[in-house]
């Protein structure tokens, strides 16, 4: 086993990877740019080495100084954790030529899977159901134009090396083809220095479904079962639950094998997801797989019972799995939500700045990955994920039960924050009745604005606070940087 | 003690009456109610409210922001504002809140600046792009005119209220 690790990331994925690094006995090592010298996970590591300005390319993705602090630092593994290198065949490639191991799947298997056509053509060949759609990128839009006509409309434009939703287009009738395709390769070129586009069939009244496998070096491949993503914004997952409401056992047992068949078939190493799309007829369709731990990865824990961030370490360090396809039980129902610093009210822009107070909820079946404190500054750099908050519960309703109120618990002042939003997305008809896809928000909560049904409640708040703690009004308007000095807060009183 | 208070463009008059020892009767427009209340730190405050059809307790998160006093209570985030020390403020020169300033609208870095100094620009025109926690935000000229400032360079911090581009109006 390793006896030290390096952590390339940064927030609440890196303390969630500290957290079980920690439990296995390894040391683990942070890294940290200018903008997080007091970031948590800097903090909470067994080291924290310095890697440079605050600019994402000149720390957390630069692969050279990520190779280099952990060959100084004497680290045996790197884990990459999700977003910055996690799915660079780059870093992979580079750890396996310094004798580093790389916890993830091998650089050959990153790079065919992060081609989005190549991962079509591999699934495929695999027998995994891909859905309907080129088999490779194109760019002579007289050709594009007849792949379209022959899929039929609506198509996606989508990037060949994409992810996150850029470089995406919905296309309905044939004169928006031309510009939707420019545009998409435009900003796929800009996002991954990759403008290289391909069309697919739209599914309508898709749902994301996703599943976790983990794969051993000795071939021995599991599934965790499925999650749902469907609740998305600009792409972005910002709900997920597990099981769904609307796999069957069948269903499941059919998915899970293709999963185990995707995983197969493109020669996978360690842990990973794969992504479908589930049409209203229960037919579903490869999407992705995701060569990294993913955001949502703690609903499968909360009813498996894996730690699977224990499993990619087992894993990388060459142990077989313990346990087989037939031990792997659901137990009860786990949802999770995304705390983002962010505006909902304002089209989700983010929202950067100091965390002036945090209490975060607690009690049976909660569980809070968090990256803030009281006093943190949320940089302007990064992406804006502050924690995720998952729960766990003996079914569903009671699930949404359980999160509904652990959400009003949850106090964050100083920035936005989706908090609201999310307890009214989990009130609703639709969530409640599963009716869940990946259109929901735009169907059901455009343009959304806050109840103000307990404003009133909020003026009292200020009176009180105003009689109780009088403050000079000139705090009130800039008190914005450092925290307030006891004169400030001492509050009224008489000598 | 009378306050004029809003929230998120509702104006709410107040009238307040210290009763007694940590107890207050409040008059927001029409509706009484009588609190009780204690301050438990410098961020929370527990009430006890009582208006007639509402009763119950309440914990209360506040907190001065940029804007006013951010109040959180059961998961619901409030700005609240005092609209005389809003006015206040805004004479003596603090947050100009013009739509017609090239101002960002989040803390942010700046990613690019396709105009320059002299350039006539048209309404709608893009001044300049700035991006935060991963998202792009392109700033808009308000009004044909012409650029006569550029207050940021390429990967500078700014912040809301500050000029990033000045325009000066046609005609």
């Amino acid at each position: 086993m390793f006896k030290k690790i390096l952590v390339a990331n940064r927030g609440e994925i890196a303390l969630r990877v500290i957290r079980t690094c920690q439990e296995m006995g390894i040391a683990c090592v942070a890294v940290y740019s200018d903008a997080d010298r007091k970031a948590l996970h800097t903090l909470c590591a067994d080291q924290a080495i310095y890697l440079g300005v605050s600019e994402p390319a000149k720390s957390y993705l630069d692969i050279e100084k990520i190779i280099a602090t952990a060959k100084n630092a004497d680290a045996d593994a790197i884990h990459p954790g999700y977003g910055f290198l996690s799915e660079n065949a780059g870093l992979a490639r580079r750890c396996e030529q310094e004798g580093l191991v790389f916890i993830g799947p091998p650089s050959r298997v990153i790079q065919d899977l992060g081609d989005k056509t190549i991962a079509r053509k591999i699934m495929r060949d695999g027998g995994v159901p891909i859905i309907p759609g080129m088999g490779c990128a194109e760019s002579l839009l007289e050709i594009l134009t007849d792949e379209a006509g022959r899929i039929g409309y609506p198509v996606l434009v989508k990037a060949a090396a994409g992810g996150g939703g850029k470089g995406m287009r919905v296309v309905h009738e044939e004169n928006e083809l031309a510009d939707a395709c420019r545009q998409a390769a435009g900003e796929a070129a800009a996002a991954f220095g990759n403008g290289e586009i391909y069309l697919e069939k739209y599914l309508k009244r898709s749902r994301h479904i996703e599943f976790q496998i983990l794969a051993d070096s000795l071939g021995n491949i599991v599934h965790l079962l499925e999650r749902e993503c469907s609740i998305q914004r600009r792409h972005q997952k910002v709900i997920e639950e597990t099981p769904s409401t609307v796999v069957t056992p069948d269903l499941r047992t059919a998915m899970g094998q293709s999963a185990v068949d995707a995983a197969r078939a493109s020669g996978y190493v360690n842990a990973g997801t794969v992504e479908f799309l589930l049409d209203e007829d229960g037919k579903y369709y490869f999407l992705e797989v995701n060569t990294r731990l993913q955001v949502e990865h703690p609903i499968t824990e909360m009813i498996t019972g894996i730690d699977i961030v224990q499993q990619q370490i087992r894993i990388a360090a060459g142990e077989p799995l313990g346990f087989t396809q037939a031990d792997v039980k659901g137990r009860g129902h786990a949802i999770e939500c995304r705390i983002y610093g962010e505006d909902p009210e304002n089209g989700f822009m983010p929202s950067p700045g100091k965390i002036t107070y945090l209490q975060e909820p607690s009690g049976p079946g909660i569980r809070n990955d968090c990256g803030i404190y009281s006093g943190f500054d949320v940089p302007v750099e990064y992406d804006p994920i502050l924690s995720k908050l998952i729960v766990w519960a003996a079914d569903r309703n009671h699930a949404i039960a359980r999160m509904k109120n652990a959400l009003s618990k949850y106090v964050i002042l100083g920035i936005k924050t989706p908090v609201a939003f999310l307890m009214d997305v989990l009130a609703s008809e639709p969530f409640q009745e599963g009716k869940t896809y990946t259109d929901f928000i735009t169907t059901h909560f455009e343009g959304w604005r806050q109840k103000t049904d307990e404003a009133d409640l909020a003026v009292l708040a200020y009176i009180i606070d105003e009689i109780a703690r009088p403050r000079s009004p000139q705090a009130h308007i800039t008190g914005t940087t450092g925290p307030a000095t006891p004169w400030q807060t001492i509050g009224n009183w008489r000598l | 003690m009378d306050y004029r208070l809003r929230i998120d463009n509702t104006d709410f008059p107040v009238e307040v009456e210290v009763n007694e020892d940590l107890q207050l009767n409040v008059m927001i427009g029409e509706k009484k109610y009588i609190v009780d209340y204690t301050v438990i730190s410098d961020f929370c405050i527990h009430m006890a409210v009582d208006n007639g059809i509402r009763s119950g307790n309440i914990n209360a998160f506040t907190a001065y922001g940029a804007y006013g006093k951010n109040v959180v209570i059961n998961g619901r985030s409030y700005m609240v504002q005092d609209i005389d020390s809003l006015a206040q403020a805004v004479r003596k020169g603090r947050q100009p809140n013009l739509p017609n300033e090239i101002t960002p609208p989040m803390p942010a870095v700046v990613v690019s600046i396709p105009v320059s100094i002299g350039d006539l620009v048209n309404k709608g025109q893009a001044v300049i792009v700035v991006s935060a926690m991963k998202m792009e935000t392109t700033l808009c000229a308000p009004f044909d005119g012409t650029v006569v400032r550029i207050n940021a360079g390429i990967n500078d911090k700014v912040v809301p209220g500050q000029i990033l581009v000045e325009i000066e109006k046609d005609g």
